[in-house]
């Protein structure tokens, strides 16, 4: 496992690094500059992060290396697949964590406390942070039979948009706020509804672990699934 | 007791969807043999390899490698076999050195020295990049990493393929050679019957997902020949047991059985005179999987195709 871990990180590093600038950058700067209100701003960057990272990450763990031919030498090493996939998924869940941490410090040492506190944007990094990791395992279930990236991060733009519209539909007032716990986005269901209560989190936590669970157990299936002959 | 055979696979099937691609495949390979897998591309040698491997299952039939079912061990099989893959890609950003810095701890049984060894006489550059290997070199570190483990079965997938004559006959000389020597079983698919023939002890012929024939190569040059004789005994040759092709050229016409001692009682007993002609692995393999006869089609329907 460790030696798995290791080759994501040599192929996905470049990517935690390049997530970590851009989110980091406009923190500071979007912050720095205060053209518009911090909880603004900061929601700014935690919906870049949860737009960029999924898509970044789920592309490139599975199928970039199905397009590299690389795949079939990785699945026929005496290693049972589910723990390929536990690696590639510690390394996506990285790679969607790791430059929302970057965003959170710098929002602190820059507007900590000054329009909101350091706890208010703690809460709001750590749900919007929860968001791209579920919408992640979603993009990496459904792009994992794919053949390429680009394939790959078309569909989970798809994923996204979906998710986006689907979660604006579940916050319709007529709609059940227990609705709300199926969508990968209700950690942050208060950018889509500032007016209805928030489903308990107790229910949201319950459900989206069932999601992510059953589609990550639907992947593992999915990545050995025969494709050729 | 005979010992127990490395491979064995009896009536093993295997579909994609609503395409065959193996239909009842049957056989052995014995303990330190070099077997050579043949057939035409499509033949489904790829899917029965990745089935022997436990990378894909069988729909129905019976496996068995180093006496373990690929199905339910696939994993203790992997470890114990070395395994090169067709047109295989590693992992080209790894520099040689760290690929089998990463390879090694996957198998228990890797000798590290004898890896140097084998670098050393591959004459591998441990700080290129894989990506940057010649494709020469790149099959020189997928044989490396099939071999450091020491395995008990070495299966090789149209390991040529790609590569240039000289480092064809290289392999074949360098690589069988040793591994007979080690008393390693060899099991390598081909469709270059010509490189096959000096080193395989046996081989398997697949055809559309059947075995036509499994013999030692020596047995198999010596039952199966070409008889030449007259065109006027074009129907005793129709009749011949085992009949695997029947053209007609002009006056004379031309047959190939795979049993030449029952071919000769019959045509000494309708007092034909035949002029045998021994066959390459190739003109055997050809024989096999574009002259045979199928079934129902009749002589003259063999005589209008080749016409």
């Amino acid at each position: 496992m460790p030696k798995l871990i290791w080759k994501e990180w040599h192929e996905q590093g470049w990517k935690l690094g390049f997530g970590c600038l851009v989110l980091g950058a406009m923190a500071v700067i979007g912050l720095r500059s205060r053209i518009i209100a911090d909880e603004s701003m900061i929601a700014w960057v935690c919906f870049l992060g949860m737009a960029l990272l999924p898509v970044l990450s789920s592309s490139g763990l599975v199928p970039a290396e199905r397009s590299e031919r690389s795949f079939e030498s990785l699945l026929a090493l005496p290693v049972p697949r589910w723990r390929i996939l536990a690696a590639k998924t510690a390394m996506g869940v990285v790679l969607c964590a790791g430059p929302m941490i970057v965003a959170a410090l710098a929002s602190l040492l820059v507007a900590g406390g000054r329009e909101m506190t350091g706890g208010e944007m703690i809460a709001l990094y750590v749900r919007s942070t929860a968001a791209a990791v579920l919408l992640f395992v979603w993009m990496l279930a459904l792009t994992i039979r794919l053949p390429n990236e680009t394939r790959a991060g078309l569909l989970g733009l798809g994923v996204l948009i979906f998710w986006i519209i689907a979660t604006l539909g579940l916050a319709y007032p007529s709609v059940p706020s227990s609705a709300m716990t199926i969508s990968p986005l209700a950690f942050v269901y208060g950018f889509f509804n500032d007016f209805v209560g928030e489903p308990p989190l107790v229910g949201v936590v319950a459900a989206q672990a069932a999601i992510a669970a059953a589609l990550w157990c639907w992947a593992a299936r999915q990545m050995g699934a025969e494709d050729r002959s | 007791m005979s010992e127990m055979p490395v491979i064995e696979m009896r009536g093993v099937a295997k579909s994609f969807g609503s395409k065959s691609v193996l239909r009842g495949l049957d056989l052995s390979v014995a303990r330190g043999q070099t077997f050579a897998f043949l057939g035409r591309n499509g033949a489904g040698k790829t899917t029965a390899i990745r089935t022997l491997l436990g990378l894909l299952k069988a729909d129905a039939g019976h496996i068995r490698v180093l006496g373990l079912d690929p199905a339910k061990d696939p994993l203790e099989i992997r470890r114990r076999v070395g395994y090169v893959a067709e047109d295989q890609a590693m992992f080209g950003w790894m520099r040689v050195g760290q690929l089998l810095w990463f390879m090694a701890p996957f198998y228990p049984t890797w000798d590290a020295p004898w890896a140097k060894e084998l670098s050393d006489r591959f004459e591998l550059p441990l700080k290129t990049r894989v990506k940057h290997l010649s494709k020469g070199q790149g099959f020189r570190v997928a044989l490396l990493l099939a071999l450091a483990h020491r395995p008990e079965l070495v299966v090789l997938d149209d390991p040529t393929l790609g590569l240039d004559p000289i480092m064809r006959k290289e392999f074949l000389r360098d690589l069988v050679t040793y591994l007979q020597g080690e008393r390693v079983t060899v099991f390598f698919s081909s469709h270059l019957l010509y490189e096959v023939e000096p080193v395989a002890d046996a081989v398997v012929i697949l055809d559309h997902g059947r075995v036509v024939r499994q013999a030692a190569t020596e047995d198999l040059r010596a039952s199966v020949k070409r008889l030449l004789t007259a065109a006027e005994a074009v129907d005793v040759l129709r009749g011949l047991p085992g009949l695997l092709d029947l053209t007609h050229h002009g006056r004379q016409a031309s047959a190939v059985v795979e049993d030449i001692l029952s071919a000769r009682a019959v045509l000494a007993k309708a007092g034909i005179e035949a002029q045998e002609i021994d066959l390459n692995l190739d003109e055997i393999f050809e024989a096999y999987v574009i002259g045979r006869r199928k079934e129902g089609q009749d002589a003259k329907t063999d005589l209008e195709r080749v016409a």
